[in-house]
């Protein structure tokens, strides 16, 4: 552990792992570099020359016949409005639920507490076809409350807020409870400040988890006015498929990359700005 | 507001009774409140669609018209099918190619990041996780574009050095191992984050007893660190495993399921019932997953109980 101790050997290990470190993070971000780099390409040379990046020849006609021809528009909006439905039940009734489990005691807690766990536990692929069917009976399929309700309390996040929760010592709790606050007043005025590193996480968790569902939209939408960014997204690969054969794959190519450029770079800066909160996030939901 | 467990340090005695005192019966109301929002969501959207589904799953309902029971036909088409069966095999042999290699890299590549003096390490952290936080599809369109057979970067990449080209995607050989590294590209980041996380939990302590001792540092990995990550490890090879059970998207938009098939996953398949309007035979398969799923997670966590101790 010392300086002292420090032999050669241990040094050129030292060399070696910074060395292997550097091509992981080559391999890491070689795809994404090329998505970006390729995107600002004229088209014809993603194709003729897909390894080369010549920044004078760099150009902004893949992005301006991507945004004419693709409803990326539609889709960005579509993700915000169930982001901020979702995300606002799941902040609103999660931390709520994390409470009673955390700090009450009350008859069936843990058989409750249990329960919520074994949900966990069910996939969500096994319940797309159910859920399909029910929303096709309520007339949801193609809806805004079809795509946002089912699943925007989960379980997880119950589970992950009780464990932050539960952090919080008790006298404070007690120091409320003297002041005459009701239980709602105790969340709002005690908990609440207390958690909202916690809250924070949460709310970045449920951002990526929204803005990156798939099986869920595209299975309960088939309007395309309903379509969310990532579905709009995979329908551009069968553009791709029937391009090859009537179509420029040249121009089909750049705006799918200016497409999925504007889709993941947002999210990429959004991670390295808050990703002390988002490593927190995994951590907690990991190790407990 | 004695209902605080933590208020009340003398009821933690054994289960509270709350019908001690009648001041107590004000509050028990408030703890459920606040977790009646997730149970009334869940009998809406988890346990009616679940036990209508089970009824459905003893139908041949195409969608409309009527409900015609036919008992266990559905069950028996499917475990008497060789789709399905390949479905599931073909799951199988992603998990093969993902979690080992993975599980084992996750845990070099903490391992290395976990050396003392290193600097950089949150740099390296902040780096490796970001294509788990990639968008899945865009990146499986990017990986398209990446791996075609005729304009792809990566067969330039082989011609450049003399070597021969691969159709990546239309080919039954390549077409699971390039998407295979299409996961292992996007979730690498996340196990090791996870296995960080387990060596940083090991109290220094451990270390300093295998100091005396004169342990090198490859040694003290591999003979102290390594067995004290068990936990962490199994619970991510729990997560990784349930996970591929349920792979769906990545063959979805890469593949569709071809070349021949050779990348229908279990939830792939699943999925192509409610294309083909099968929503009976959809159902009964989805029971069949989900006892399979729970098959798996049972064993897992029986592995998981073992190696605790």
């Amino acid at each position: 552990m010392s300086a002292k101790t420090t032999t050669v050997p241990e040094r050129l290990r030292t060399i070696l792992v910074y060395a292997g470190m550097g091509l992981l993070l080559a391999a890491f971000l070689y795809p994404l570099w090329w998505m970006v780099s390729s995107s600002f390409k004229p088209g014809s040379e993603i194709v003729t020359s897909p390894l080369s990046f010549d920044p004078r020849k760099i150009t902004f006609d893949n992005y301006r016949a991507m945004f004419a021809s693709v409803p990326i528009w539609t889709g960005f909006l579509n993700t915000a409005i169930i982001l901020v439905l979702k995300g606002g039940i799941t902040l609103v009734f999660c931390p709520l639920a994390g409470f009673a489990f955390a700090k009450y005691r009350f008859p069936g807690k843990n058989f409750l507490f249990g329960f919520i766990l074994l949900t966990l536990m069910l996939p969500t692929l096994v319940l797309v076809i159910p859920l399909l069917l029910e929303m096709s009976v309520l007339g949801w399929v193609n809806t805004y409350q079809g795509l946002v309700l089912p699943g925007a309390i989960d379980a997880f996040s119950i589970f992950w807020m009780r464990q932050v929760i539960a952090g919080i010592p008790d006298e404070l709790l007690e120091a409320g409870r003297l002041d005459g606050c009701s239980a709602l007043g105790l969340y709002r005025r005690i908990v609440l400040p207390v958690i909202r590193p916690g809250l924070a996480a949460l709310a970045v968790l449920t951002f990526l988890n929204v803005y990156n569902d798939f099986l869920w939209p595209v299975v309960v939408v088939n309007d395309e006015s309903k379509f969310t960014l990532q579905v709009v997204l995979s329908n551009l690969s069968q553009a791709i498929a029937s391009a090859q054969v009537d179509l420029n794959p040249a121009s089909i190519w750049g705006q799918l990359l200016a497409a999925t450029t504007v889709a993941s770079i947002p999210v990429v800066i959004l991670f390295v700005l808050l990703q002390r909160h988002f490593v927190r996030g995994i951590l907690a939901g990991s190790t407990k | 507001m004695s209902q605080l467990a933590a208020a009340r340090p003398a009821v933690d005695t054994g289960r509270a009774s709350p019908r001690r005192r009648s001041r107590r019966r004000r509050w028990p109301l408030a703890p459920y409140l606040m977790i009646l929002p997730f149970f009334l969501s869940f009998v809406a959207f988890g346990a009616y669609p679940l036990l209508f589904a089970l009824r459905l799953s003893f139908t041949n309902w195409r969608g409309s018209g009527e409900l015609r029971w036919i008992g266990l036909g559905n069950y028996t088409y499917l475990l008497g099918s060789s789709e399905f069966w390949a479905s599931l095999a073909n799951s199988g042999v992603m998990w093969l190619l993902i979690v080992p290699v993975q599980t084992i890299g996750a845990v070099a590549i903490a391992g290395a990041l976990s050396r003392a003096g290193l600097r950089g390490r949150g740099f390296f952290r902040t780096t490796l996780i970001i294509p788990f936080v990639t968008p899945l599809i865009a990146m499986a369109q990017v990986w398209i574009l990446l791996f075609d057979a005729d304009f792809g970067a990566v067969n330039a990449a082989l011609e450049a050095v003399g070597l021969p080209s691969v159709g990546w995607l239309t080919t039954t050989a390549w077409a699971k191992p390039t998407i295979a590294l299409l996961v292992l590209w996007k979730t690498t980041g996340f196990a090791i984050v996870i296995m960080l996380a387990a060596i940083q939990g090991i109290p220094d302590e451990v270390y300093e007893a295998a100091a005396i001792d004169g342990a090198g540092s490859w040694h003290k990995f591999w003979s102290i660190t390594v067995p004290l990550m068990r936990r962490a490890i199994a619970f991510y090879v729990v997560i990784a495993t349930l996970g591929i059970s349920q792979m769906f998207a990545e063959p979805y938009v890469m593949t569709k399921g071809g070349p021949y098939n050779s990348t229908v996953t279990s939830g792939l398949f699943l999925y192509n019932h409610i294309t083909t309007s099968d929503l009976g035979l959809g159902a009964a398969n989805s029971f069949l997953l989900v006892i399979l799923v729970f098959l798996l997670s049972l064993v897992s966590v029986r592995l998981l109980r073992s190696k605790e101790d």
